[in-house]
């Protein structure tokens, strides 16, 4: 799983371990890592369930009250044409409304999916990683691991929660550290022509 | 004749919400799960506009983009990433593989519209 060259020593080299540092420790903040990750990822779904939910009742509520004009007997027909026109326009426009709202909160599938693969791939890294006993006494070799399961994290969101949590991990000096890829994000739903 | 769009994306639910979105607006799209299948497309059929993933088994959409970029019939072609990616860092290796633009995802229909409708 994890390299194990010379080179993994020299990142930490001449750095002291924290006092209060522990594999035990360092397990527990990477489960916390997983468990911050399921937790957006669950509050994201939430919101998207909702706008959904929202979503078809509006457009459900529109069917039903063109159903119930249509059964309407109207005797003035021209003035029905002319208030049927300008409504036709309202309707439609509430209606694609509705419809690109519920295609952008139907993405949360794929953001979910996504999500819920990188708490997988860190749970069985990290269980793994932790049954090697010799490497897992090592802070250096931990400082691997963050790196290593840090690239799974590469949405600003997960990112931040990340960049939040990881800060807590890695032994490495702070300027030796990279740049929080958070802060330079793009957000969501941008679009840049290059 | 309607222009034809390629959207590759490993998942089946972003390629539907795609599909949806482009055939509304009267585009015709062809859809690959990944960069290998649309490769394969674009080898042997022509697609006006490519609308790809970045992470995806097999060939990712950066590969994706620079082997499109070496096919004689795609050099011009526009492609437009879409992408959970938002680091700075990959949205530079998608611009020097050739790339047209980079959506973060989740798309908002409109916008996707309007920023294929401006290059193509």
């Amino acid at each position: 799983m994890l390299p194990n060259s010379s080179s993994d020593n020299a990142t930490v080299a001449g750095n002291q371990t924290p006092s209060n540092w522990s594999p035990q420790q360092q397990t527990a903040r990477m489960l916390a890592l997983c468990e911050a990750q399921m937790e957006a990822a669950t509050q994201d779904s939430d919101v998207a369930v909702d706008t959904l939910i929202n979503s078809f009742s509006d457009l459900m509520n529109l069917v039903r009250e063109l159903n119930a004009e249509s059964n309407q007997n109207h005797s003035d027909t021209q003035t029905i044409k002319f208030a049927s026109e300008e409504e036709m326009k309202q309707r439609y426009q509430t209606l694609m409304r509705q419809v690109n709202n519920a295609i952008m909160a139907f993405q949360f599938y794929d953001k979910l999916s996504q999500r819920l693969g990188h708490v997988r791939y860190s749970l069985s890294t990290l269980a793994l990683f932790v049954c090697d006993r010799l490497n897992s006494q090592k802070p250096e070799h931990w400082d691997k691991l963050v790196t290593t399961l840090g690239r799974l994290y590469r949405t600003a969101e997960e990112r931040a929660i990340f960049d939040s949590i990881a800060g807590t991990l890695a032994i490495t000096p702070e300027n030796e550290k990279p740049k929080p890829i958070s802060q330079t994000a793009a957000p969501e739903g941008s679009i840049e022509l290059f | 004749m309607p222009s034809v769009i390629l959207a590759v994306d490993d998942s089946a639910s972003m390629r539907q919400m795609v599909r949806f979105t482009l055939e509304s607006a009267g585009y015709e799209v062809v859809q690959a799960a990944d960069g290998v299948e649309a490769l394969d497309y674009a080898k042997a059929g022509n697609a006006d506009l490519v609308l790809t993933d970045v992470n995806m088994p097999r060939m990712d959409g950066i590969t994706l983009v620079r082997e499109l970029r070496n096919l004689n019939n795609y050099k011009g072609v526009p492609i437009l990433v879409l992408t959970t990616e938002a680091g700075q860092d990959t949205k530079m290796q998608g611009k020097q593989a050739g790339a047209t633009g980079w959506i973060v995802k989740p798309f908002n229909p409109e916008q996707l519209l309007a920023t294929i409708q401006r290059v193509l």
